[in-house]
């Protein structure tokens, strides 16, 4: 399933990207994509499929992630970003 | 008298008017009921029957109040607190400030410094450990905050620390900040207060500090728990600093834009600190005794040192806020407010609210458009000075809207006169809560319900009663942390936040609190700032929100906060709180 990544916070930081596309039909796929394609995001914000601690996944800017069998649908967006929202 | 460790168990009582001080025994139950910063300042004023007087008048007790941490080797730990009624308001406002001034105001000798009363003209209010003296302030009237820091330093030698108000102070505006080394007292109008006892500054020096119950074990813990301050949990605060925040609201539509008509920026990208580096110089300070140098600074201009401080809430309340994208006017703006000892979030808010009602020719001053940078430039100035527009902007959206029109009221960005910070209600409807409830008004800092917003645990666009127990612990996880007092930034380095605090209390105090007991703590203070209030004549009418936020889709979103979902979370609120169903409580909370 092609998905569109967007990157915010530090995830922007480490991937120098705003958004990128990957294939992966659950969420987990994606995340081990994602450290396949981007070692110092994987460093940063994500172990063996899932995000570290500290950092929050976003389906659509509708509701946030977690489970790594959370399944994808064409079009969506995955928003990362570093779940400390304190400003 | 308590304080063997950790304290020096007595507070100075200044009165203005004399210029002398006296110090005042602290029992050792008090500091343990309330700990210091906004816990302890909350019972000092409780205790001086500040709820029921006038806040600028000369009965209105000003409390700096430090910690037990404070002068300790714990990271982030210089820290002060100023509690007051605000003038804003008229409920309890507690705001906390950074760096030297704590340090060297505990070396006074004490654990807190209340003023009262009124000097007989302008004046600099001088502490040299038990010593207090007025010197006059006639030459640095309309100085501004850092000029006027300056120059009682160079006056008084440099081995003082000063805390000033700016143009805005002294002319009373009701959202003037009190001002440290560019940081600030910021919110509910401290500086109105300091101003209304004709103090312009206050400058404070001393030798004596405290011991500490186990030093070595202390000495330990601190170095583990600076080496983690500069972890992944505060990487967010240390590369990029809270203006990351801009670009993910804006894309989840969480972004106040244009007196929070719309919840996206159009401009946002050009706001984003990426954008806002690229042509300019930048670097990044900390405050005293800190590890993680969360503050981002940027030049105005092209060749001159980088000086303005850049955060989220005055990127969002200069910026979105008042429909301006230009950065160089929100920079101007920032540092503007700096300068004359502006609250930026109440002047954002306020401003961008006279600039709706100008659109709706409710307001005649067709200058005052969304977007244009100087008009919101030149509505500072006039604020600060109170002249023309900017006397009853000055008031605050909340009676400015009374002054304006009636039916302005509902779209007054403001919850007990105090102005929303940049999280939009309608789409962190747990944050909303927070807002409804906080005793000083919409604040994200005494709650951090924002938290459950970006959690699994609610559906931030249609959240309910299910929200209520997560807002009360981000609330007393605040409340612990401003009183202990520690910087939130830090929260994310702790792994077990009530046994590490605990524990952290138990290393300096001696005390062996459980974290029941410390969660009970939590729980008192809170409780004790909503007593002042109701003393202060606090009806449950006032936890609510405008009615802008209530019942109507949020544009662009859809989101709805219902107005009877928004009562229905207030009630679980209260209740979870162990008050009534209304949000009353008595005296027996305070035990």
């Amino acid at each position: 399933m092609i998905v569109t990544v967007e990157f915010f916070g530090i995830p922007r930081e480490r991937t120098k990207l705003s958004k990128v596309i990957v294939e992966g039909a659950r969420l987990d796929e994606v995340f081990r994509e994602l450290e396949e394609q981007f070692p110092d995001l994987a460093q940063a914000c994500l172990q063996d499929g899932r995000l570290r601690e500290g950092f929050a996944a976003n389906l659509n800017g509708e509701r946030f992630v977690s489970d790594p069998a959370t399944e994808m649908q064409l079009g969506d967006s995955l928003l990362i970003m570093t779940a400390d929202a304190g400003g | 008298m308590g304080g063997k460790f950790g304290y020096h168990g007595q507070w100075l009582r200044v009165d203005c008017s004399s210029g002398r001080g006296e110090s005042i025994p602290l029992d050792e139950d008090a500091l343990r009921r309330f700990l210091g910063g906004s816990g302890l300042g909350a019972y000092l004023l409780l205790e001086l029957g500040a709820a029921t007087v006038e806040p600028l008048s000369p009965e209105a007790p000003l409390a700096f109040v430090f910690s037990p941490l404070v002068g300790s080797p714990l990271t982030t730990s210089a820290k002060f607190a100023v509690v007051c009624k605000s003038p804003l308001t008229d409920r309890i406002n507690d705001s906390l400030a950074s760096s030297q001034f704590a340090l060297a105001g505990k070396r006074t000798g004490h654990d807190a410094i209340v003023l009262v009363g009124r000097a007989a003209e302008p004046s600099i209010l001088v502490i040299d450990e038990d010593q207090a003296r007025l010197e006059s302030a006639r030459d640095l009237m309309g100085k501004s905050c850092p000029e006027t820091q300056r120059l009682v330093r160079e006056q008084l030698g440099p081995n003082y620390a000063v805390a000033a108000i700016g143009p805005a102070g002294e002319n009373l505006v009701r959202y003037a900040t009190i001002s440290h080394d560019g940081r600030h007292a910021g919110r509910g109008g401290s500086g109105a207060v300091l101003a209304s006892k004709n103090i312009k500054a206050i400058a404070v020096r001393g030798r004596k500090t405290c011991r500490w119950a186990f030093p070595e074990e202390l000495n330990r813990l601190s170095k583990n728990l600076s080496k983690k301050s500069l972890g992944p949990a505060t990487a967010k605060y240390r590369e990029l600093g809270t203006v990351s925040n801009l670009l993910l609201f804006n894309r989840m539509r969480m972004l106040p834009t244009r007196n929070f008509q719309q919840a996206e920026f159009e401009q946002a990208e050009a706001l984003s600190p990426q954008r806002i580096g690229e042509q300019r110089a930048k670097t990044q300070k900390s405050c005293a005794a800190c590890t993680i140098g969360c503050e981002h600074l940027f030049s105005l201009k092209d060749g001159e040192p980088a000086e303005t401080r850049l955060e989220y809430e005055n990127l969002f309340a200069l910026g979105p806020l008042c429909g301006v994208g230009d950065p160089q006017m929100v920079l101007a703006a920032s540092q503007r407010c700096d300068e004359l000892g502006l609250d930026v979030v109440s002047a954002g808010g306020t401003i961008a609210f006279a600039m709706e009602c100008a659109s709706r020719g409710l307001l005649d001053a067709p200058w005052l458009r969304f977007g244009d940078g100087q008009a919101m430039l030149k509505a500072l100035e006039l604020i600060a000075r109170r002249e023309g527009v900017g006397e009853f902007l000055a008031e605050g959206s909340r009676i400015a809207a009374g002054k304006i029109d009636g039916d302005s009221i509902a779209f007054a960005p403001q919850v007990k006169g105090l102005e929303i910070p940049g999280y939009e209600p309608r789409s962190m409807q747990a944050m909303a809560l927070g807002f409804a409830v906080g005793t000083r008004g919409a604040d994200h800092n005494r709650s951090g319900a924002y938290e459950v917003d970006f959690s699994e645990e609610v559906d931030r666009r249609d959240a309910g009663p299910e929200a209520a127990a997560s807002a009360v612990e981000t609330e007393d996880r605040a409340a612990v942390m401003d009183s202990m007092i520690l910087c939130k930034f830090l929260r994310g380095a702790l792994d077990d936040y009530w046994a590490e605090t605990a524990e952290m209390l138990r290393l300096v105090v001696g005390w062996d609190m459980t974290v029941e007991e410390l969660r009970r703590t939590a729980r008192r203070i809170v409780s004790a700032k909503k007593l002042f209030n109701i003393r202060a004549g606090w009806t449950p009418d006032e936890d609510t929100l405008p009615d802008r936020f209530l019942d109507s889709p949020l544009p662009g979103d859809g989101a709805v906060l219902t107005r009877d979902r928004l009562g229905e979370m207030i009630r679980a609120y209260n209740l979870h709180r162990g008050w009534s169903a209304e949000g009353r409580l008595d005296e027996e909370a305070l035990r």
